[in-house]
């Protein structure tokens, strides 16, 4: 008899004992009932590793070291034209190329990361409820699937401060994939990219920041634009601003609409206290942005969910 | 939040059009979201006496002739020989002699501009015989609220027959609805005095609270307040009024308008005036039943405890629904019995009813960190928690409860005033020169103007020397550091007149993942593959189809759902989900790639305690009819070419270690991959039979999952050469063997070590043992 076969028997035989419940004191019978539940599940459990066991068992050995199979011809690549990249890495490709010619070192965004890098090294007071803005996730060990690039200042201001003791300045881009705890539809997703952007130096001005901002968007549109900003509030940006152009005429845009492309603001000195760096001595400033967004202007898509969905058909269209 | 564009402008004087307005509160104070034109939803309605009233016996109807003034030439209206018109009313209000509001024939119901179709109101045969022109209307119609006791009455002290409604009561308005989040730090600008003296601001003009606070106020200090914790509650005013007359409310007034306006709906005389000031000042006030919050107490006076709810402690909200208290909700007590959730909403058991004779106003301040959780908790979002969660100051509780006693005065008189201070308030002082200012925003504001920005909305400023010694007002309980002082330079004179420059430094050093990650994109699509992203968060039961154990994944405790519960390990199984997804459209055949980072619980944390975390390069080859042959020989093909694009060469040697990664293949037909001098990259094969069964997936599957960290260090430019590139010599030669393919070859390279060797194909006749394995030499 297989071993399939006989844990079947088991399972015939544990679910004849059901029936003596009746027997068993009303108080029992829960216990009893849990009991048996828990064997059932046990052997339905061994019974789909057994059966897996016996489709794996059947199998033939090849020469894993040949380059085809015996009597076959040998493989091929499919078609170039059937092969795509992905829209939002292609995106955040181009927008970190860009910054590197203006030049930002880029660091890639951790994917896994602490309360303390997601919240405390940004000057998010403890129990702030600017905290559950972000609507972050969390593993039992507490750690965040962090909630937006700005995870990585702290380290980034950290890998990069004896550039400040050299009289250099710090520039540097960090890319990465960012997640929220939001119901997914059309326009949210849970799980989306951004660019976060970090400048410090002695002499640096909130117009440099304006500056880099609007030289970046004009490389990345290849045109010139007008921008605008209004006040925005993060704990670890003083002053604290909103990012906006003016809608390029290569999106159908026309005077006077306007798009809001990020958040930024002059860092605050807590996050260079911390990072230690002398907030008296340096300044600087940071910015943070989505790249779903860009893409989706781009193309005019209208749901972001196709980002995600490993659909072909819709990744074919970036051939 | 909305805002009454008409309502600011009883605040500050704007010189400046509309669009400008709106532009600038954008650009210096908050975002706009949205702009309601509310100029002309009013049109041709207007304020009528009713001349004479009959009531048609039997029906609810009464004939009314009304007087509308001068407007003697309205289309589709017909007057009698005295100028009347005449409309038919059902309200059982209406009366000779009063002035009502007429929403004349053509016009549209103001409560039905927003629907679909809007109710345009014209003339109507009534009962048969009587021509109704147009329509009284009730404040209901006029989207005042929900009354639907009677028609609205206006007040003859402000108003006259033929007047359009619209200039009476304000109602050509432009209402702006502001998005709150980024007002998270401005709890003054929840109130229109606040948002008005900002508006000032950046119009740069100096605010006059026209307001005028009353001061009149004897505190007593007769009922008994007591904190139990003093930051919960920094401070709590209690008044006790007691009526003396009625509060018969008769006319619609502009306050209705405002709260309606505001996005609130008049109630009664006494909730309409505590909303209002809160409207007005961000204080939120909240009234009890005097006797009923000391009966509750059994008490003989009444004694206010503020303090954490207990665990087990429950309360019948005001509106009706019972909540179990968590031991974050503030609660206000009568002698310790909850009857209020403090800023959130009141008791019913203290409810204000019909036969109420004395009320405690409450005006107080509340830890806005325990208000957010009992906001969360229980789902409650109302206007005042709003305010109260943005942190209201403790500076004006007085001052707002005894506003509010004065609004009040006709019905009901001050009994008893108790105030508790129990964090002390402090004013915020810093210091900053104009130079540090200009400094960090790159303008060249002069002194002078910084210090007129700084005190037109309320700050005070001494100067020492070429320090500016600055001192926040009440209301400003964000100024801390100096930087906050530079944001409010920047913003109320505007970011946008700061020039754009652009700062000169030093070049870039290039990111090798960045560009290894270009390649392998690159090279993959060029070979026909397509690029997907999956998420990060798998299932258990993808795991497990997957053949992986569940608990190496970090687990989300505040999953979505169960689908998005782990981190996952791998990108395969990821991968063998979107295989099957596309398999089933049907694509007939196709790779998929994935560049992105994985965890394992296994890996253990890095040295800055955060989990160790790998960059891995995934691939899944699918086909629904095999016709191609054996699948593990393409992804074996597809990894091995991909690798050879970036120098790296690669032997493929049988899996003797399982790991996260090989778990899904089958090792009778899958390989480990290793670069040839030593190191592991990964692995390459076709799945186990039951993990393709699990995923649903035809018989021609395989796959690779490769470590990119160990590509990067192995990766290199290609530096090196053959000289000699010419060929002189092309031979083929056939060996027929036992031996795999491997060591045939290893024979054959030592046998000609000059020469370049690829496979043409291998044979092998039915019925014999050995293979015939050709070879393509070429000799430079």
């Amino acid at each position: 008899m297989s071993e399939v076969e006989k844990l079947k028997q088991e399972l015939k035989a544990l679910n004849l004992e059901y029936a003596k419940i009746r027997e068993v004191p009303a108080e029992k019978r829960g216990e009893f009932g849990r009991d048996l539940n828990a064997k059932k599940l046990a052997i339905l459990d061994a019974i789909r590793q057994a059966e897996e066991a016996e489709l794996n068992v059947a199998v033939e050995a090849i020469d894993i070291t040949a380059p085809c199979g015996v009597n076959e011809k040998m493989p091929e690549t499919f078609s170039v034209f059937q092969g795509s990249l992905h829209p939002l890495m292609t995106e955040l490709d181009r927008v970190t190329k860009i910054y590197q010619l203006m030049g930002f070192d880029v660091v890639e965004s951790r994917q896994l990361d602490d309360e303390f890098h997601m919240f405390d090294s940004l000057n998010f007071a403890k129990e702030h409820p600017a905290r559950d803005g972000y609507d972050t996730f969390r593993t039992e060990e507490g750690f965040i699937p962090p909630a937006h690039t700005s995870t990585m200042q702290h380290r980034v201001l950290k890998m990069y401060r004896e550039k400040l003791t050299r009289g250099e300045e710090i520039a540097v881009v960090v890319p990465g994939r960012v997640y929220r705890n939001e119901d997914v539809d059309a326009t949210h997703e849970h799980t989306f990219y951004q660019c976060e952007g970090v400048y410090v130096s002695k002499t640096c001005t909130m117009g440099d920041m304006l500056g880099i901002l609007r030289e970046f968007f004009e490389k990345y549109y290849e045109q010139k634009l007008n921008i605008r900003t209004q006040p925005g509030y993060f704990p670890f940006t003083e002053p604290s601003l909103e990012f906006m152009i003016e809608k390029p005429k290569s999106l159908g845009g026309k005077k006077g609409d306007f798009l809001e492309m990020l958040g930024c603001g002059m860092i605050h000195p807590n996050v260079l206290k911390m990072a230690g760096i002398d907030p008296e001595v340096y300044h600087g400033f940071a910015w943070g942005g989505g790249i779903d967004r860009l893409v989706m202007l781009k193309y005019g898509l209208k749901d972001v969910r196709y980002f995600e969905s490993g659909d072909l058909n819709f990744l074919s269209e970036f051939k | 939040m909305l805002i009454s564009l008409n309502w600011l402008k009883k605040f500050v004087d704007i010189d400046v059009s509309n669009e400008e307005l709106i532009r600038l509160i954008g650009a210096r104070l908050v975002e706009v979201e949205g702009v309601i034109d509310e100029t002309h939803k009013y049109d041709k309605i207007y304020v009528v006496k009713v001349e004479s009233a009959k009531h048609i016996p039997d029906t609810h109807l009464t004939l009314c002739q009304i007087n509308v003034g001068g407007r003697t030439d309205l289309p589709k209206v017909e007057y009698d020989e005295n100028g009347l018109v005449q409309v038919m009313c059902g309200a059982p209000n209406v009366r000779e002699g009063m002035l009502a509001v007429w929403i004349a024939p053509g016009a549209i119901v103001p409560a039905s501009v927003h629907e679909d179709a809007p109710f345009v109101i014209g003339k109507r045969k009534m009962l048969g015989q009587y021509d109704s022109y147009g329509m009284l209307a009730g404040a209901d119609e006029l989207d005042f609220g929900d009354d639907h006791s009677g028609i609205a009455e206006i007040d003859p002290a402000m108003a006259q027959p033929g007047d359009a409604i619209a200039d009476v009561l304000e109602l050509n308005d432009l209402i702006l609805e502001i998005e709150n989040k980024s007002l998270t730090h401005r709890p003054d600008c929840f109130g229109m005095i606040g948002f008005a003296r900002e508006v000032a601001g950046i119009l740069g003009k100096k605010f006059v609270n026209n307001i005028e606070p009353l001061n009149n106020y004897k505190i007593s200090d007769d009922i008994k307040i007591e904190i139990a914790q003093p930051e919960i509650c920094p401070r709590y005013t209690a008044v006790v009024l007691e009526k003396h007359g009625e509060l018969k409310k008769k006319y619609l007034t502009l306050q209705d308008t405002i709260l309606a306006k505001s996005g609130m709906r008049p109630v009664d005389e006494i909730v309409d005036a505590t909303n209002y000031l809160m409207l007005l000042t961000g204080q939120p006030l909240h009234a009890f039943d005097y006797d009923k919050f000391v009966a509750v107490g059994a008490a003989k006076t009444p004694r206010i405890v503020v303090r954490l709810a207990r665990a087990g402690e429950s309360l019948i909200l005001l509106d009706g629904k019972e909540v179990s208290l968590n031991e974050n909700d503030i609660v206000i007590t009568s002698n310790d019995k909850p009857v209020a959730l403090a800023g959130a909403m009141g008791g019913d058991s203290t409810k204000i009813d019909d036969s109420t004779k004395k009320i405690i106003i409450e005006s107080a301040t509340f830890s806005l960190y325990n208000l957010r959780e009992t906001q969360m908790a229980h789902g409650i979002f109302s206007e005042a928690i709003t305010r109260f969660t943005k942190g209201q100051p403790a500076y004006q509780t007085l001052m707002v409860a005894e506003m509010c006693t004065g609004m009040l005065a006709d019905g009901y008189k001050v009994a008893g005033v108790s105030d508790l201070i129990s964090v002390k308030m402090e004013e915020s002082r810093v210091e900053v020169t104009s130079q540090e200012i200009n400094q960090l925003l790159g303008t060249s504001y002069s002194e002078a103007q910084i210090i007129d920005t700084l005190e037109n909305v309320g700050f005070r400023v001494k100067v020492h020397r070429d320090r500016l010694d600055i001192t926040a007002p009440a209301w400003r309980t964000d100024i801390h550091i100096k930087e906050d002082i530079i944001e409010e330079i920047g913003r109320l004179n505007g970011y946008d007149n700061i020039v754009p420059t652009l700062p000169r430094h030093a070049t870039a050093e290039k990111n090798r993942m960045l560009e290894l990650k270009t390649k392998v994109r690159n090279v993959l699509s060029s070979f026909g593959a397509n690029e997907v992203l999956t998420y990060s968060f798998v299932s258990e039961r993808l795991l497990k189809k997957a053949g992986l154990e569940v608990s190496n994944s970090y687990r989300i405790v505040n999953s979505i759902s169960p689908e998005l519960q782990l981190i996952r390990q791998s990108l395969v199984p990821s991968l063998l989900e979107k295989a099957y997804i596309n398999q089933k459209v049907p694509f007939g055949k196709f790779a998929i790639f994935e560049v992105n980072k994985v965890y394992q619980k296994d890996w253990g944390l890095n040295e800055e305690g955060v989990p160790v975390e790998k960059m891995r390069l995934g691939c899944v080859v699918a086909e629904r009819k095999n016709v191609e042959g054996t699948a593990y020989y393409k992804a074996k093909f597809l990894a091995e070419s991909l690798l050879e694009k970036l120098n790296i060469a690669v032997q493929f040697l049988p899996i003797q270690q399982l790991t996260v990664e090989t778990l899904p293949f089958e090792t009778k037909r899958a390989a480990a991959v290793w670069t040839l001098d030593g190191e592991y990259l990964g692995v390459v094969g076709e799945f186990k039979n039951s993990v393709r069964r699990n995923f649903k997936l035809a018989e021609y599957l395989a796959g690779f999952e490769l470590d990119m960290d160990m590509i990067l260090q192995k990766a290199a430019d290609k530096s090196v050469i053959n000289n000699n590139f010419a060929v002189k010599d092309r031979q083929d030669i056939t060996i027929t063997t036992l031996k795999n393919y491997a060591d045939t070859l290893k024979e054959l390279s030592e046998k000609y070590p000059n020469a370049v060797i690829s496979p043409v194909g291998i044979y092998q006749p039915e019925g014999v043992q050995e293979k015939n394995i050709t070879f393509h030499l070429e000799f430079h």
